[in-house]
């Protein structure tokens, strides 16, 4: 996978979680993960299409889906709700289209899918024939994961 | 001599959300994501303006600017929903009220869908992130 489809997302997800959450964001070291592998328990899934297909998944705990949620709606919520899931569904669509623009600024053309929220355990994520790269972020609200698997459309 | 000034009344001001005569502007607030039209409807009503009404799609939005109208004084349109985007809708409202005072909602990455809106008769566009500052500011030059 070329960088040049990572870095934009990584910057988007620092810009964006810096400004709604007003807090520290440390990056961890980049890893590669295998075609099939286990999400935390709130994922938010971009699909995109278009000159490279694939998608963005941005993994959570519920712990930290619910005190992200509570941050940016300004009241302490107590559980994952319908306004918690419009909140986290909102941060994924704000962080994919900050990116996709600096994608389009440098050439690359395609389009989005609305954030689709997939919640649970023992959850487990496949994109065959596409590894995915994880950029794991640490917040104080615990930790999150951009998961990024992307091709070249052939 | 000193003059004595009423230092009470020094910082009092209007807020934003009041007309000259007092009553508050009237606001419809047209966005799919429930966060997005609670996080408008705090800052807005934080400056007195009025939520009276709220539509998850175009469709909706048309249909709820006939019925609110003529007593709606402001729209704020989100630019991608579902069955009807927002600026198939902005055509549609203008086409019922050409006075309609519409502002888009958009993220990163609709450009040309935001000049797409501003010339067909959008007064103005916001970017998400929401911030307080940036709502009021363009929301206010939209009523001027």
């Amino acid at each position: 996978m070329r960088v040049e489809y990572i870095n934009p997302f990584v910057e988007a997800t620092f810009s964006i979680l810096k400004e709604v959450l007003n807090t520290k964001v440390e990056r961890g070291e980049l890893y590669l993960k295998p075609t099939s592998h286990p999400v935390l328990g709130v994922a938010a899934i971009v699909g995109l299409a278009g000159d490279v297909e694939g998608r963005v998944l941005f993994d959570m705990a519920r712990e930290t889906a619910i005190s992200i949620a509570s941050i940016m709606n300004g009241e302490e919520l107590t559980e994952f709700d319908e306004l918690g899931k419009a909140t986290i569904a909102e941060l994924a669509n704000m962080i994919t289209a900050q990116a996709v623009t600096k994608l389009h600024d440098l050439g690359f053309r395609f389009d989005l899918t609305p954030p689709a929220l997939i919640t649970g355990i023992n959850m487990e994520v496949s994109s065959p024939n596409v590894e995915a790269l994880i950029v794991p972020v640490t917040l104080p609200q615990g930790k999150l994961e951009i998961n990024v698997a992307i091709r070249e459309r052939a | 001599m000193i003059a004595k000034v009423d230092y009470q009344n020094v910082n009092d001001r209007k807020p934003d959300g009041l007309k000259t005569d007092g009553t508050p502007y009237r606001v419809l607030v047209v966005d799919d994501s429930m966060f997005v039209v609670k996080q408008i409807g705090q800052i807005l009503t934080s400056e007195g303006f009025e939520i009276v009404g709220t539509a998850v799609d175009g469709s909706e939005a048309l249909e709820k600017y006939k019925e609110l109208h003529p007593n709606v004084d402001l729209v704020t349109m989100d630019i991608t929903m579902p069955k009807v985007d927002g600026v198939t809708a902005l055509e549609q409202i203008l086409a019922f009220d050409k006075e309609a005072r519409i502002i888009m909602i958009s993220a990163l990455g609709k450009q040309d869908l935001v000049k797409k809106a501003l010339m067909i008769g959008a007064k103005n566009y916001i970017v998400k992130p929401l911030d307080r500052k940036k709502v009021l500011e363009r929301v206010v030059q939209c009523l001027k």
